[in-house]
């Protein structure tokens, strides 16, 4: 195996460690998200019609919303790290799947790439150009000036 | 550009000079004497345009017929011409949302979320932006509840009042092609509201249609035993209508 090979090994390997320990993190917060949110509906359902033998299960049910809270409070010291875009909360607050925002980043990023991979190629072909036609016009002083920058790299 | 030129040629006056002579540029004739004191105006050109990039050459390179020829930029590997995409392998993740059709509303992300949660959070004040703009109380340790805190939880007997009823609404579900219907168990039914009454009232036309289209069957049924066209009569139910 080559350095090189190693080298690729290591990050893409590395990569997979890494990406499976964060999805384990989210995974541990989104179940105590969920179990937090059933409890609250569980909650409500018991206080919409409350009955005076409801009363044990309300008082179980309040601590089980303590114990979620500490739990998810616990989840948070593992993701002190993840930063979330503010433009994401703007989707959400308007009742839009984030999975668009997510969607219309990687649109918009591929096509910025699109118009400066075009500004290169434009660029590239008016620099060869104007060398050549230089060239043909001011033969001594470009030869003067590839001695000094050396030959350009082919376009 | 002219204060760079000016500095360039040691013509250090308030006011630059005008005329092709301070920009150097007077045809057929030699390029200005350097004056003595160049070299240390030349020294802070670096300082002062340092946002401009690549620095400019020394005094001394400047007898060559070009002027201001900077150093080429250090090539950068990663430009514009690559594919960013392919580069940070994130092809999957482009066919993945891109490649679908990602549905628009929050409620196809979060299925199991109960609750109206596609409507705005502006409306009913949980929107995260309010959550960023006031910040909640951090710091404290969660302690379960005693005994004589749960006193205060102590709740009337009885349905809760229409006003405090609206959190057990529930967005008008999709109707699958199955009908099966899953109810959750222990769920209260939802009050009547605008919104639900509609459904309803369909679902009672539904109801009753089937039951229409029975009576109409009966109905054609009989018409049919009666009529004398009916390929199934036989001479004793025609007697039998005769003899009413």
């Amino acid at each position: 195996m080559t350095l090189q090979q190693f080298e690729t090994l290591y990050s893409t390997t590395k990569d997979s460690v890494t990406k499976h320990v964060m999805a384990e993190k989210f995974d541990n917060l989104e179940e105590h998200l969920e179990k937090f949110v059933e409890n609250i509906r569980q909650l409500g359902i018991i206080v919409s019609d409350f009955q005076p033998s409801s009363q044990t299960g309300l008082n179980q049910k309040l601590n089980f919303m303590i114990t979620g809270l500490q739990d998810i409070e616990k989840c948070r010291q593992q993701l002190h790290d993840i930063n979330v875009p503010l433009e994401v909360f703007e989707y959400i607050d308007q009742g839009r799947n984030p999975q668009l925002y997510t969607k219309e980043c990687l649109e918009r990023a591929l096509a910025k790439n699109e118009q400066v991979k075009g500004k290169i190629d434009t660029l590239t072909k008016f620099k060869s150009l104007l060398i050549s036609e230089l060239g043909k016009v001011f033969p001594e002083e470009m030869a003067k000036y590839k001695a000094i920058h050396g030959d350009d790299p082919p376009s | 550009m002219t204060e760079i030129y000016s500095s360039l040629f040691g013509q250090n006056d308030a006011q630059p000079p005008t005329g092709p002579a301070a920009l150097g540029f007077a045809p057929g004739k030699p390029p200005p004497p350097m004056p003595p004191n160049q070299a240390p105006v030349a020294a802070q050109i670096p300082a002062q345009h340092g946002d401009e990039g690549p620095t400019l050459r020394k005094p001394g390179a400047m007898n060559e017929p070009f002027y201001l020829l900077r150093e080429l930029p250090v090539g950068n590997d990663l430009t514009g011409n690559t594919n960013l995409i392919t580069h940070y392998n994130l092809e999957h993740a482009y066919n993945k949302f891109c490649g679908k059709k990602v549905k628009e509303k929050l409620s196809n992300f979060l299925p199991e979320l109960p609750g109206m949660i596609d409507c705005p959070g502006v409306q009913d004040g949980s929107s995260l932006r309010s959550l960023i703009e006031k910040n909640p109380v951090c710091g404290n340790s969660f302690s379960p509840l005693t005994g004589a805190l749960l006193t205060g939880f102590r709740l009337h007997t009885g349905p809760l009042p229409e006003q405090y009823r609206l959190m057990h609404i529930q967005p008008p579900k999709k109707k699958s092609k199955h009908k099966h219907r899953h109810h959750r168990p222990q769920d209260p039914l939802p009050p009547e509201t605008p919104s639900d009454s509609d459904p309803k009232k369909k679902k009672k036309k539904r109801d009753d249609d089937p039951d229409r289209k029975k009576k109409k069957k009966d109905k054609k049924k009989k018409k049919n035993r009666h009529s004398p066209d009916h390929p199934g009569l036989t001479g004793s139910q025609t007697n039998s209508n005769s003899l009413r």
